[in-house]
């Protein structure tokens, strides 16, 4: 039975490797650095808060390939899997395997910050990302605001959607933190100061452009016009398009997103999507990896830095898609 | 001390769905005496035995212990009563300890209820020092053989301080040296006072160990005697005397050349040395008792169950069968015992019942032949004289005699040259048993092969052409038609007597 | 027992599913004047095109005693290869074969674990969905596959005035429900789910019933995958989730027992269409999200409850069948 068991797990293991083939080709394995030169080399481990949702995906392999960069810090991904537990297990065998320095990603601030504590107090430097965990004695932070991501579409919006206009707002998971500070910063800064707006519909769609769809095809079924479509991020923005893609009725709708992913980066240039704010995980890795240098190299003690909250429109959205063809994120 | 009645039994009545299991039983056990309970398959040893051991209540009657009326609701009343039963077939968990199981369900515990587990070492070892056992108080089960386990039992119900101790079948699956050592113990046991009922149908065994014998037939006692009185012969008339009252539907008909050839087919430790023959037009029996392994060589002959050698001839040629529908194809067909586990699909229809084994016959040219499929049926439900509401009623809803008839009707649309039987007239009411008889026999008219394998002595005797007998896991014994006798049936059954070259 | 009460409590049980669905049809037609026009009624199909097929893959599993808790991370694992071949080669054709292959590859591998190995269909099927899943994510790099062009057409195209999505489920029913009636296979499905042993017993290849169901079951969510990701218009790895048990939803609801044995194609479709119209009122009356999640939950449990109270059954649910007991000797 064991022989039997083991050929079906060998079995199972073929289908990643074969996956593995397919994609795109690995970077360069960095070059021997510990050798009689000054350089000492770094244990760093970056803790992301989960790997399944594509802006954290995209930030982890965006620190992947930064790290290569660096001859003197050896990093290593941690996947949080979106769970308190898990994650904050990793960051104590973190402590345990002795990094010299650790980032962590968290699924919901409040519950790390303890364990973010522990590795301060063991003497382990300790970087928090979007969101930071403000106020821990020692740690540094590099971040984008979610509440500012959504902030500058609102703004904007407020002179952008029409009066009495009916819209529909698209949350996502309920409980996550990124979520629930983008739709207050919609609140606050938006329909608090516009109640002549009306809201017709409002769902989870946990950031999943196939859920946005299809209360988007309802929404349409139950409304003769919708003004506006509020999206807390880009997947579901680009979800509701599709639905009233080449519908004449709706070609002046407007629709705001969150995060700067490619494909909204095309829905604005095509005149689709009203705007978005580009949370640039290039420039997040490219900023944690410079403040971990520092700091390990004793260059600082503690730094706390911000990456851009851009707004991105139709009048700017050709040179982020420049920006972002020279990171590498659009091919 | 010996003429002391320990457990009395007056006047126990316990029915099941169907059938009387155990019709005003009296029966007593002295102290410090072992008695053995005798009889057939199904004549009431182990309904009696249960309803001791408080699994069972029965419908009617007393249970007294030292003379004083006593009610046992379930096992662990009986235990506290100081009744232990030692079953048949022992379940138990592979990954326990030794001492973990004497004491299981009974650990010693503290004032503030949790385990106190010195004791049980304490206790463990003792007992087995007591005993003179060799293995220590943490050796896994998984460890020990069916012998040593059995040990184990009887070590609990010893440290449970029984004074009444039931075997059931306790040397079914031990060597000829254990069942010494198992003897010994229960000598000890005798000479501490414990009584014990053992329950065997090994006579040989019985007459070594019995002080009493008790032998039941068909639900009630036959007789009780002490072991002097009795000898094997005698218990034998006792088990099985009963007056052939029905008549069967008998025929004489033309036999015909072989149609069936087995030879040397074995299976280990399941079955050994296996060789008979059928020729056409016969109908041929295989009795036994519980243990014998005649199911086993039908359905490895069937290709259910796989077998390490053997070899099969039908109509002259040799076949290979490794799976059912090999066997299907060559004519050889099975209405396994235990219908509802190998016979019906309970949820679907009489018809889809019926036609199960015959696929090709409805569903060709890629479509479903629905009128093709209700004439066959109901065609083979008029001649099997199924009653059921429809055809496409659920086979669940059918009485047990008219699902049998369905599951046989799903062999007959097969016209099939040899039919094996396995208890084909269990549970079913007389009219329908009747109609099985019936068919079996036009069955034989018509040149094909019939074999039942049943624990009915009066039904094989009334329908076989032969019979042969199987104890241990082979064949003792082969009789013909002239030479019927439930007697002789049974001392083969029972190993007492064994014929050499059976083929 | 009366036979004759047996007869009608039979006929109950099959067409009372359909009755619900047409009183459904009322109340939510009544309920918003929004529910009953032809786009609404079109928008339904389209959106549970998808999880439908599921269910007829799942009907098939669950009829014979499996089933299947890996469809929704297998139909992404199909689509985004489906689509990625798109994208490389340029044929719609190829992409579709890409992604059947790929869903029937897994499945091939879920009726290894079950039929061969023995192992419970639900430990199985779990072990896929979380390895597929992974695998596409792997593939993905995590990141969502854009631009596919005319690939769009399969899952947002129509031909006439029936949308694409629609034409396959009609055709996959079609075929299911031909497959469940008129062959060989579809009546041992139904016996190897009623009774296993008594299936081997009168000579039906087990092994054969199991692959094959599985097989087809992978040609099902293949084609639901490259439907998928052609409705969404992306690659998305993380798609589909949770789909399986929204297709066991529908499923149960039209009558597909646990036990095995028992299973339509037209209750199955039926439970699809209650799910849809009950999701699409709540929709278009703004019921809030957490309540329609807690609707959702408890029509579930109810059809199950429903289930195990209707049926004369012997311990035998899905997980019960992996003890197996020797047969006493004689």
């Amino acid at each position: 039975m064991k022989k039997t068991l083991l050929s079906v797990f060998s079995m199972l293991l073929v289908i990643p490797l074969l996956a593995g083939c397919g994609t795109t080709s690995k970077p360069a394995t960095p070059a021997p650095s510990d050798t009689a030169s000054s350089q000492k080399t770094y244990k760093v481990a970056y803790i992301a808060r989960a790997q399944s949702d594509s802006f954290a995906a995209w930030l982890a392999n965006s620190v992947k390939d930064e790290a290569q960069k660096y001859p003197n810090i050896k990093l290593e991904v941690f996947d949080g899997q979106a769970n308190d537990d898990k994650e904050n297990s990793m960051i104590e065998n973190a402590i345990t395997s002795k990094y010299d320095l650790v980032i962590v990603q968290p699924n919901s601030g409040e519950s790390q910050r303890p364990y973010v504590e522990k590795v301060v107090n063991a003497g382990i430097f300790a970087i928090t990302t979007n969101a930071r965990i403000s106020g821990i004695k020692g740690a540094s932070s590099v971040d984008a605001q979610p509440y500012e991501q959504a902030g500058v579409n609102a703004r904007a919006a407020l002179t952008q959607v029409p009066q009495n206009a009916k819209v529909v707002v698209l949350q996502g998971p309920s409980g996550n933190f990124h979520a629930d500070e983008r739709r207050k910063s919609w609140q606050k800064e938006f329909f608090d100061k516009r109640p002549d707006v009306k809201i017709v519909g409002e769902q989870i769609a946990n950031w999943n452009k196939d859920e946005a769809m299809k209360y988007m095809e309802d929404w349409v079924q139950a409304n003769d016009k919708i003004d506006a479509v509020i999206s807390m991020n880009d997947n579901m923005a680009a979800g509701a398009l599709e639905v009233v893609k080449g519908n004449p009725k709706y070609e002046h709708m407007l629709a705001y997103g969150v995060d700067g992913t490619a494909e909204a980066m095309f829905l604005i240039k095509e005149g689709r999507m009203t705007s978005t704010c580009l949370q640039n995980a290039n420039e997040l890795a490219e900023k944690l990896l410079d403040s971990s240098n520092k700091l390990l190299t004793g260059k600082e003690k503690e730094i706390n830095t911000d990456i851009g909250n851009p707004l991105v429109n139709k009048d700017n959205v050709d040179q982020y898609i420049e920006i972002l063809k020279k990171s590498g994120t659009i091919k | 001390m010996k003429e002391q009645v320990k457990l009395r039994v007056s006047k126990i009545e316990k029915s099941f769905p169907g059938v009387k299991a155990l019709d005003k039983i009296d029966f007593a056990v002295k102290k410090g005496s072992v008695h053995v309970l005798c009889g057939e398959n199904g004549a009431g040893k182990s309904t009696l035995m249960k309803i001791i051991n408080g699994i069972h209540q029965p419908d009617s009657g007393q249970i007294f212990i030292d003379e004083k009326p006593v009610k046992i609701n379930n096992p662990i009343q009986a235990r506290t009563l100081g009744i232990s039963m030692i079953f048949q077939e022992m379940s138990y968990v592979p990954e326990m300890t030794v001492e973990e199981n004497i004491f299981l369900g009974n650990l010693p515990v503290n004032k503030l209820g949790s385990v106190n587990w010195k004791e049980v070492r304490q206790r463990t070892n003792e007992l087995l020092r007591a005993e003179n056992l060799p293995y220590s108080p943490t050796t896994l089960l998984k460890d020990l053989t069916i012998s040593d386990i059995q040990m184990l039992e009887i070590i609990k119900a010893i440290s449970y301080n029984s004074e009444i101790i039931i075997m059931d079948e306790p040397t079914s699956a031990i060597t000829l040296k254990e069942v010494e050592k198992l003897f010994v113990k229960i000598r000890e046991l005798q000479a501490r006072g414990v009584s014990i009922i053992y329950i065997s149908h090994k006579l040989d065994e019985v007459f070594q160990i019995a002080d009493e014998i008790t032998v039941l037939r068909d639900g009630t006692v036959v007789e009780s005697h002490p072991k002097e009185e009795l000898d094997i012969e005698t218990v034998i008339t006792l088990m099985v005397g009963r007056k052939l009252t029905t008549t069967y539907p008998k025929e004489q008909v033309a036999i015909g050349e072989a149609m069936l050839q087995v030879e040397n087919m074995n299976s280990p430790n399941v079955f050994h040395d296996i060789n008979f023959h059928v020729r056409k037009g016969e109908i041929l029996g295989f009795a036994g008792l519980m243990g014998a392994g005649r199911t086993e060589v039908m359905r490895s002959l069937y290709g259910l169950d796989a077998r390490t050698s053997g070899v099969v001839q039908i109509k002259g040629q040799e076949v290979t069968i490794r799976n059912v529908r090999q066997s299907i194809d060559h004519g050889l067909v099975m209405l396994s015992e235990d219908r509802r586990r190998y016979g019906i699909i309970p949820m679907r229809s009489v018809k889809e019942n019926t036609t199960l084994a015959y696929l090709k016959k409805v569903f060709y040219n890629f479509r479903n032949h629905k009128k093709v499929e209700k004439t066959i049926v109901s065609d083979m439900l008029a001649k099997m004289r199924v009653r059921t509401p429809t055809m496409d009623t659920p086979i669940a809803s059918l009485s047990g005699g008219n699902q049998q008839k369905v599951v046989l009707a799903k062999w007959m649309i097969r016209n099939p040259d040899i039919l094996i039987l396995d208890e084909p007239t269990r549970g079913i009411d007389v009219g329908a048993k009747f109609e099985i008889y019936k068919l079996m026999t036009d069955l034989a008219r018509e040149g094909k092969v019939v074999i039942i394998v049943s624990s009915e002595l009066p039904e094989l005797i009334g329908m076989c052409d032969r019979i042969y007998v199987m104890a241990k896991g082979t064949i003792t014994g082969e009789i013909n038609r002239e030479d019927f006798s439930q007697e002789l049936i049974m001392k083969y059954a029972t190993g007492t007597l064994t014929s050499d070259g059976v083929n | 027992m009366s036979t004759g009460n047996n007869f009608w409590t039979t006929i109950k049980k099959k067409y009372s599913i359909y009755l619900i669905l047409i009183a459904l049809f009322i109340v939510c037609s009544l309920a918003n004047p929004n529910f009953l026009s032809v786009n609404n009624l079109t928008n339904i199909s389209r959106q549970l095109a998808v999880t439908t097929i599921l269910a007829l893959g799942a009907t098939m599993l669950i009829i014979s005693g499996m089933l299947d808790l890996s469809s929704g991370s297998v139909l992404a694992l199909a689509g985004v290869f489906a689509v990625s071949a798109y994208k490389t080669t340029g044929s719609l054709f190829i992409a579709i074969i890409v992604g059947i292959l790929t869903a029937v590859i897994c499945n091939i591998i879920n009726a290894l674990m079950i039929s061969t190995f023995k192992a419970p269909p639900f430990i199985a099927t779990l072990a896929m969905l979380t390895v597929s899943r992974g695998v596409a994510l792997l593939f993905t790099k995590g990141q969502n596959i854009l631009q596919l062009g005319h690939f769009t057409v399969l899952g947002q195209g129509s031909i006439g005035v029936i949308p694409i999505p629609i034409i396959f489920l009609v055709v996959i029913a079609v075929f299911t429900w031909y497959l469940l009636n008129h062959t060989r296979f579809g009546r041992s499905l139904y016996a190897v789910g009623g009774n296993e042993e008594a299936s081997i017993a009168s000579g039906i290849n087990v092994h054969k019933v199991k692959y094959t169901a599985f097989i087809i079951n992978g040609i099902f969510v293949g084609l639901a995958g490259v439907l998928f990701m052609s409705r969404v218009n992306a690659g998305l790895p993380n798609g589909a989730i949770n789909y399986e048990f929204t297709a066991l939803t529908a499923a149960i609801i039209g009558g597909t027992s646990f036990s095995g044995g028992v299973g339509t194609v037209g209750g199955t479709l039926a439970g699809a269409f209650i799910v849809g119209f009950l999701d699409n009122i709540m929709n278009l009356t703004n019921v809030d999200s957490y309540m329609q999640q807690i609707v959702r939950g408890s029509i579930i449990a109810l059809a199950v409850i429903y289930d195990i109270h209707t049926r004369n059954r012997r311990a035998n649910s899905m997980l019960g069948r992996i003890a197996d007991k020797g047969a006493t000797k004689k």
